[in-house]
């Protein structure tokens, strides 16, 4: 057949080779069932006269996550949950049928009979064991220990419970992990859920659900007719429950508490606090709020209607899904494109302010209607004059305005570790001939752009991403929740590659934005010692009162926190955000003197139009 | 002018008797079993017995026509079927229809053909085709290496679906087909110690213990210097590279890896699977419990009891005597098999007999090593005795092939 070699064996050689370890092969095969069914045979013989092996899970309880400072935001406690085990499973189909028995198991874990009947039916049909109370106090479980006897299928174990020890604190940034739905179930078969398990429904919970969720442990063991356990009866042995991993947030409880604090009497809204440097989030609070713990312990289906769909909407995480005109803030990025494109210098005067603008055949009013006079630029965005800001938005035109807005992360997702971002609306020529048809738009919405009323949209984590960059002098970071690399270098944005300006030019938007609060609309974010730089914003809203918004950064010198705050419908945001920045960098730079007179000075003007 | 039928023979063709006997009888008992395992009282499970009695007709009449073309006829076609198989394979991973959380079928209107089944068989011929060259040498490379390829697309395309038990059947194929086209078994055993590598990695969880492997292999086999240094450098890299690759990856990235290679861990809980097989096969003792008195009745306790696990019922059963007969006819099977093979004159028809009794040999081995516990749930089915029509059919076109070679064996 081929050439001679003197290593190839012969013909009959080859065969002997194959014959000899298929034969090896069979021997093999026939050694276990010799083994199974001489020697082990009697142990298999009763094993299979109670034919009652079970599959227990061993829950693994999730990571548990902690704040920068290691203090814990999620645990676990152990909890006694009531289940039915369906074993045997003749016996246990017999048990849905048997009103006495299912009247006393509703009774004790305080369900209907119906309900009851409908868990342990499906529990027969797949084998797998229901839960019919989650987190049973100590006298249901004393009572079902009791009646043992009389409650065949029925047991207490301990499992581990998800814990937020701090309840509603940081809830729509921690998210919730609720039981595995069946549809879920399904689509994730291969992932290894089983029913019963825990997931992330949102927030932190589910966007590193990989790195939180266990590996649950299971143990095979022998029951008896009653569906007890045998003890010293096992068949295999068990697989220990691998706890999920750790994780440590970028979160400072400190900030956090204190932004919860000063968003406390907030009807609806949401506030942001970064690590300017590497885009890192210390707090995040989004109102109306919710106790994730509910979710843990399980929901009645009232009570997630009543959560879903009731009013104002608490799921929503407003932070990173709530989307608002950016209203004055929004000048900030007027100046910078104005900066960058060099359609102003910091010193420029354009015409001054009479308290409106006509352009058009329109008169465009300033919210200041006495007029603010002669401002350069910096005096411009301290006093947020809208005259100047038109003028400033004809002399750059909708692309340039545009590209600054886009540089700046506004319009698109931030790429945070968060689930459901939104990206917001910066509107260009494209989007206007989409919507009015090409060339079917004027040139006056430019103005409405300049001064952030109009189509644009944000979201407040996009406000306090603008406040970062500001501070650290136009990096372009991408905030997130864990960094997956301590130490290394700040992570980029997904889309945009940041703001390049002379340090004169980032000078004057930093003096700009201090002199705000020093002696502009943001007064009432003054500090004693602390100074800090913002903007404030009022964003109309058709539907309602004005929007109240706030951006800034503190200390002005070294920048530590870069903070975004929106009151919905709170009306001026030189009134309802800024004092509410305020205290919270107060409470959080100077933390033994909470109760520092709040009280800020007159600030100047008046804010009584929209505008501000 | 291959169609030397035996349509046309004068007499009756010299057949193997004894590798009939043994595939008719492990087919009967086929048929007794699923019926047996699909009977529960009261059950509506009484269709599958009557469909494999069907498919077994139909897989009759495919392993006689298997066995009248002469074997020329696979040697011409054998590019021509691997291409429709590759393109058959292909297609399960675009559209086939999913269980378990992998695609293995193609739905043909009412039916469900598993193209792996056929890939083997073609395969085989196309490796039986290279490998039938006066010149072949199989210590060079460009002699091996074109065979490791056209294994590897098959291999990798069932691992897609994903597959691991049967994708494993390939690679098993070409090693006893490079062993029988006469590569020497020291450079064999060369190739596959980074398998065996990786193999003992997993088992032992340390890189080193190929050492003990390698070291006396390389004693042994004495190759040239260069193959010396290929071999350690291949070993070493498998060494030094797994633990980093294993430990650079996140947790749930290694439970996924860890459940498919073994599926113990799976949600189907095939590790009960095991158990209750165990349990089955070990209560049925000496004589079992007789035919359709098995008492781990019901296809709660033991799903797949009909199809990947229906040797637990011939060990419940029939017993010891039983199970120990089936794994006789086993024996017969593939020890006939490689003889048919030796007895071939015709290269071409030689390989062809040891690609095929090779598939048939991992296929029962794997599944029997499963049933009593010894090998982890690949999901493979026992030739000739589970139900499933693809693999029954498949089945017997092999047979007919094995005696296609075997009444041919005169001829060069």
């Amino acid at each position: 057949m081929s050439r001679l070699t003197p290593e190839k064996p012969s013909r009959d050689q080859r065969l002997a080779v194959l014959v000899t370890l298929a034969s090896l092969g069979f021997a093999l095969v026939a050694t276990g069932l010799l083994r199974l069914q001489l020697v082990e045979n009697e142990r298999y013989r009763r094993l299979a006269e109670e034919n009652h092996v079970r599959r227990e899970v061993r829950r693994a309880p999730r990571g548990v996550i902690r704040d920068r400072h290691g203090a814990v935001l999620a645990d676990n406690q152990p909890s006694f949950n009531v289940v039915f085990r369906p074993f045997p499973a003749e016996s246990s189909a017999r048990l849905t049928t048997d009103r006495r028995w299912l009247e006393q198991v509703a009774r004790l874990c305080g369900a209907d009979t119906l309900a009851v009947q409908r868990a342990v039916r499906a529990a027969a049909a797949t084998g797998q064991s229901a839960t019919l109370r989650r987190n049973a106090p100590m006298d249901v479980v004393a009572a079902v220990e009791e009646l043992r006897a009389d409650l065949p299928g029925v047991e207490v174990v301990v499992e581990p419970l998800r814990r937020y020890p701090h309840g509603r604190l940081a809830a729509h940034l921690l998210g919730y992990a609720g039981e595995i739905g069946d549809e879920e179930l399904a689509r994730l078969a291969d992932r290894g859920y089983r029913p019963g398990d825990l997931i992330g429904r949102s927030g932190v919970e589910r966007a590193y659900e990989d790195v939180l969720r266990g590996d649950d442990g299971h143990e095979y063991v022998v029951v008896n007719a009653m569906g007890r356990r045998v003890a010293g009866a096992s068949v295999v042995p068990p697989t220990d429950p691998v706890p999920g991993g750790d994780l440590v947030l970028t979160v400072d409880l400190r900030l956090q508490q204190a932004l919860e604090d000063v968003m406390g009497d907030v009807e609806r809204g949401a506030a942001v606090a970064l690590d300017p440097h590497d885009g890192a989030i210390l707090a995040l609070v989004s109102r109306p709020s919710f106790d994730p713990n509910e979710f843990a312990r399980g929901l009645s289906n009232e009570r997630w209607r009543e959560l879903a769909r009731g009013g104002g909407d608490p799921l929503l995480n407003r932070a990173v899904q709530g989307v608002y005109p950016p209203g004055s803030t929004f000048k900030v990025a007027t100046m910078l494109a104005a900066l960058r494109a060099r359609a102003a210098r910091p010193g420029t005067r354009l015409q001054p302010c009479p308290g409106g603008y006509e352009f058009g055949g329109r008169y465009f009013r300033c919210w200041e209607r006495r007029g603010h006079g002669s401002l350069d630029l910096i005096g411009a965005l301290a006093h947020s004059c809208d005259v100047y800001f038109y003028q400033l938005g004809l002399r750059l035109g909708l692309p340039r305005l545009e590209a600054t807005a886009r540089a700046l992360g506004l319009g698109e997702r931030t790429g945070v570790d968060l689930p459901h971002e939104k990206k917001g609306l910066v509107p260009g020529a494209a989007w206007y001939d989409q919507r009015w048809g090409a060339g079917r738009w004027r040139k006056g919405l430019l103005l409405n752009l300049a001064i952030g009323q109009g189509e644009l949209l944000v979201t407040p984590l996009q406000l306090a991403l603008l406040a970062a960059e500001v501070a650290n002098g136009g990096h372009a970071v991408r905030p997130h929740l864990v960094d997956p690399d301590p130490g290394g270098a700040p992570l980029a944005r997904p889309v945009q590659p940041g703001l390049e300006l002379s340090d004169a030019d980032w000078g004057a938007v930093r003096t700009a934005m201090e002199k705000v609060v020093s002696e502009g609309t943001g007064g009432a974010a003054r500090l004693a010692g602390l100074p800090v730089a913002g903007k404030t914003g009022t964003a109309q809203n058709p539907r309602g009162k004005d929007h109240a918004l706030f951006l800034c950064y503190a200390p002005a010198a070294r920048p530590q926190v870069a903070l975004a705050l929106v009151v919905e419908n709170g009306g001026h945001g030189g009134s309802a955000a800024a004092p509410r920045a305020g205290r919270a960098l107060h409470a959080y730079f100077v933390p033994d003197s909470a109760a520092l007179a709040v009280a800020p000075p007159a600030w100047p003007a008046d804010t009584t139009d929209v505008g501000d | 002018m291959w169609a030397t039928s035996v349509l046309r023979a004068r007499r009756w063709p010299e057949l193997d008797l004894p590798l009939l006997l043994a595939a008719l009888g492990l087919a009967a008992l086929g048929l007794l079993m699923v019926f047996s395992a699909t009977s529960t009282p009261g059950a509506a499970h009484q269709g599958f017995w009557v469909r494999q009695l069907v498919w077994l007709g139909v897989g009759l009449a495919a392993g006689t026509l298997a066995a009248s073309l002469h074997y020329r006829a696979y040697d011409a076609l054998a590019w021509v079927l691997y291409g429709i198989s590759v393109v058959l394979l292909l297609a399960v991973l675009v559209a086939g229809s999913s269980a378990f959380g992998a695609r293995r079928w193609l739905e043909l209107g009412p039916l469900r053909f598993q193209p792996s089944e056929l890939a083997k068989i073609a395969t085989v011929m196309v490796l039986a085709r290279r490998f039938d060259n006066r010149w072949l040498d199989l210590s060079q490379a460009r002699h091996w290496a074109p065979a490791a390829a056209i294994v590897l697309v098959p291999t990798a395309l069932v691992l897609r679906q994903p597959d691991l038990g049967t994708a494993l059947c390939f690679p098993a194929i070409l090693v006893a087909m490079y062993f029988w086209a006469g590569m020497p078994p020291q450079s064999l055993l060369l190739g596959l110690s980074p398998a065996a590598n990786v193999a003992l990695y997993f088992a032992t969880g340390s890189p080193w213990w190929f050492l003990l492997v390698l070291v006396p292999l390389l004693v042994w086999a004495r190759p040239r210097a260069a193959t010396v240094t290929l071999v350690l450098a291949l070993n070493l890299a498998v060494s030094v590279s797994l633990p980093h690759l294993w430990n650079s990856l996140h947790d749930y990235q290694k439970r996924r890896i860890t459940t498919f290679l073994n599926p113990e861990q799976d949600p189907h809980g095939a590790g009960y699977q095991i158990i209750q097989s165990k349990i089955a096969i070990g209560s049925g003792g000496l004589k079992g419990k007789g035919f359709l008195k098995g008492t781990q009745k019901g296809l709660d306790f033991l799903p797949m009891r009909h199809t990947d696990f229906i040797f637990a019922v011939v060990g419940e059963e029939l017993g010891l005597l039983g199970s120990l007969t089936a794994v006789l006819l086993y024996a017969v099977l593939v020890l006939r098999g490689f003889g048919i093979a030796a007895a071939a004159h015709n290269a071409f028809a030689g390989l062809l007999a040891v690609g095929v009794t090779t598939a048939l040999f991992y296929h029962t081995i794997v599944n029997l090593l499963m049933t009593i516990g010894w090998a982890p749930v690949t999901g493979l089915p026992l030739p000739l005795l589970s139900y499933g029509g693809t693999a029954l059919v498949a089945n017997c076109i092999q047979v007919g092939l094995l005696q296609n070679v075997a009444f041919r064996r005169q001829e060069r």
